[in-house]
């Protein structure tokens, strides 16, 4: 064969090989974006607040119950339940009240407090700022202050709102959380609703290496993150 | 028209006493079927990426014979996945890959040898056409090996191939040009015809080089303007203060979201540092760990001891970029220790010491957790790196080899090119 007639033809068979493969390779990429696109994009899971199994419907009507009378719902400028209120919006007795927050015992903590005192002692503000800081994906922080019944049921509901905002105050200070209104669930009960009981001693406390009786447990704010969507 | 030199009495030499520089072009020609078959996987890999999906690719010195690379470990997937694989990025989606161009002139250095193999008789104006074609793959090797070495940090083992066949055919080229013995007679080819000739010759290759060049640029598919109408930050401002600026003079607003320990974040904080339209971004970074230590949107930790490494960052404050180059680094040897937090925290402690008082402490996992709620306020999906120009997300699937068009687009649309 002719070398020239060669050199042609061996150039145009390379020029045809390697226009071939890309062709086929670029349409081949085209056809399968073209189908993708006619396909549902896969799932990816949503950034959400955590739901957990505890938060079971009766659960949720009674925390938007508690949470929209308290102010934390609505926005509203009225925030914190007194212990009347409380009583109302739970709907319930003390004791089905403090049944509510039974799941949550690897969560909650209780702050305690000397008698006939609203200081936070080094033991309690360790526990508090732990406890807060560990919220993982919770909505709602929940402060419940108590009295001992010793001393008038005025006295008492004054000391337990004391203790409340003691603890909403220490947090305001150390998180400086924007939010922070929208999210703690301020209630005093003073020595009127939902005493804790001697099971509560089992609890995490602040002062765990010391004995623990009901007067001890319900000198206290009870605080807890809420792990429900509402 | 040129025509290609021709068996020339005068000039050549008979076949048979040259057997050795034939052999050599034998062998050159083996070198650059190689070349053909390495620079024809890594443009089959990169363009099956074109349909903007995730694919396996070869990593393999022997391509075929080792599993491919799925998870995109390799050093393959980071050199395909680098701003280094293609050229005029911003020009179309995902560019044009090196490895096209190095196709056709590997095929056009394989047409060569075969083409005087068919001959008769070869002459040193031949030759010394294919010693300079030789050069340019060897030159372009030893760019892209600088470049794997010092930019990308790894080498991969198609390039690896290619850069043997590159150097093989020079080698053989030279050695078959030095053998070949010079014209007998005294008066040597006018110098005319000799650049005519290779000025034939050099067209032939420019189209080798061009024709896959311009089918790629013709059949890719084009990029609609529906796929940037994405969802935007429904609460993009900072109202938490867990936002980190990255220092930059840009202009335009953009919000990376991302977790140190990720492989991905790495590799797109990297491209992204890399692309000439960063600098008209003013980015902010917005941490999302994966990592169920304080993630409880993650079952399992998918990087673990990112938690610690996220509050390390915030805690360096101005020198948090620091903190970030440093956990980019280490991040295969932090994963490994992060399924012990103690071990993290040691660890952080003794590379920064003025961190040892903040990190682990519970200011800072609060603003973990406020990071957190940056990103559920905002209903982000659960993966990272994302990243929001102007309060509009960079579609996932442009977040490698189409970022540069992507931005390109997104800024050109708000007027805030520069170019």
């Amino acid at each position: 064969m002719n070398t020239g007639r060669a050199h042609m033809i061996l150039m145009l068979v390379t020029l045809a090989a390697v226009g071939l493969s890309v062709s086929l390779w670029t349409r081949s990429a085209a056809g399968r974006l073209a189908e993708s696109r006619g396909k549902a994009a896969p799932e990816v899971a949503t950034a959400s607040a955590s739901d957990m199994n505890y938060c079971t419907g009766d659960l949720k009507v009674i925390l938007k119950r508690v949470l929209t009378s308290c102010g934390l719902v609505s926005g509203g400028s009225s925030r914190g339940c007194q212990p009347l209120q409380a009583r109302q919006v739970a709907s319930m007795s003390g004791g089905d009240f403090n049944a509510l927050f039974a799941p949550l015992s690897g969560r909650a903590a209780i702050l305690q407090f000397d008698r006939d005192s609203s200081d936070l002692d080094q033991s309690a503000v360790e526990l508090l700022e732990k406890s807060f800081a560990d919220r993982r994906g919770a909505s709602y922080f929940f402060v419940v202050s108590r009295a001992s019944p010793e001393g008038s049921v005025e006295h008492n509901r004054d000391l337990s709102h004391r203790r409340g905002s003691i603890v909403l105050d220490a947090i305001k200070a150390k998180f400086q959380d924007p939010d922070i209104d929208q999210e703690v669930g301020l209630l005093w009960l003073g020595e009127e609703f939902a005493q804790l009981d001697q099971q509560f001693c089992q609890w995490q406390r602040s002062r765990s290496s010391e004995p623990c009786n009901s007067a001890d447990l319900n000198r206290s704010s009870f605080i807890a993150w809420i792990d429900c969507r509402l | 028209m040129f025509r290609p030199e021709m068996p020339n009495p005068d000039s050549g030499h008979p076949q048979d006493s040259h057997a050795t520089p034939r052999k050599t072009l034998i062998v050159f020609a083996a070198f650059a079927l190689v070349g053909v078959v390495f620079a024809g996987v890594s443009s089959y890999d990169f363009i099956a990426h074109l349909d903007r999906q995730v694919h396996a690719i070869t990593c393999s010195i022997v391509p075929g014979l080792a599993a491919p690379d799925a998870n995109g470990s390799s050093g393959c997937h980071a050199v395909l996945m680098s701003p280094y694989s293609s050229v005029l990025r911003d020009f179309t989606w995902g560019g044009l890959p090196i490895a096209l161009p190095a196709l056709g002139v590997f095929a056009f250095l394989l047409f060569r040898a075969v083409d005087l193999l068919l001959r008769r008789k070869m002459s040193r104006r031949e030759t010394s056409f294919t010693v300079a074609a030789a050069l340019l793959p060897v030159l372009t090797s030893l760019v892209y090996a600088i470049i794997s070495a010092t930019r990308i940090g790894t080498f991969c083992k198609v390039c690896i191939g290619i850069y043997v066949s590159s150097l093989g055919v020079l080698v053989t080229a030279v050695v078959a040009h030095v053998l070949t013995p010079p014209p007998t007679t005294a008066a040597g080819p006018a110098k005319g015809s000799l650049l005519g000739l290779w000025g034939f010759y050099f067209v032939e290759g420019l189209a080798m080089v061009a024709l896959p060049v311009l089918l790629y640029l013709v059949l890719k598919p084009a990029y609609p303007d529906s796929l940037l109408q994405t969802s935007g930050l429904r609460h993009a401002e900072d109202k938490y203060g867990v936002m980190i600026d990255l220092p930059g003079a840009g202009r335009v607003p953009a919000v990376e979201v991302l977790d140190p320990l990720c492989p991905a974040c790495k590799a797109f904080s990297e491209r992204l540092a890399v692309s000439d339209l960063a600098g008209d971004l003013q980015v902010k970074l917005v941490l999302f760990p994966l990592d169920k230590e304080c993630n409880w949107m993650v079952g399992e930790s998918l990087h673990p001891g990112a938690c610690a490494v996220s509050e390390a960052m915030l805690c360096a404050g101005d020198k948090a970029r620091d903190v970030l180059a440093w956990a980019f680094e280490n991040q295969a040897q932090l994963r490994t220790l992060g399924v012990s937090q103690a071990a993290v925290y040691a660890r952080i402690k003794q590379d920064f010491p003025s961190l040892a008082g903040c990190v682990g402490g519970a200011v800072v996992r609060a603003r973990i957790n406020k990071s957190l709620r940056w990103i559920v306020a905002n209903s982000l999906p659960v993966l990272t790196p994302q990243l929001f120009v102007r309060n509009q997300k960079i579609p996932d699937e442009d977040t490698d080899l189409g970022l540069d068009y992507v931005l390109s687009r997104m800024l050109a649309s708000t007027g805030e090119v520069r170019r």
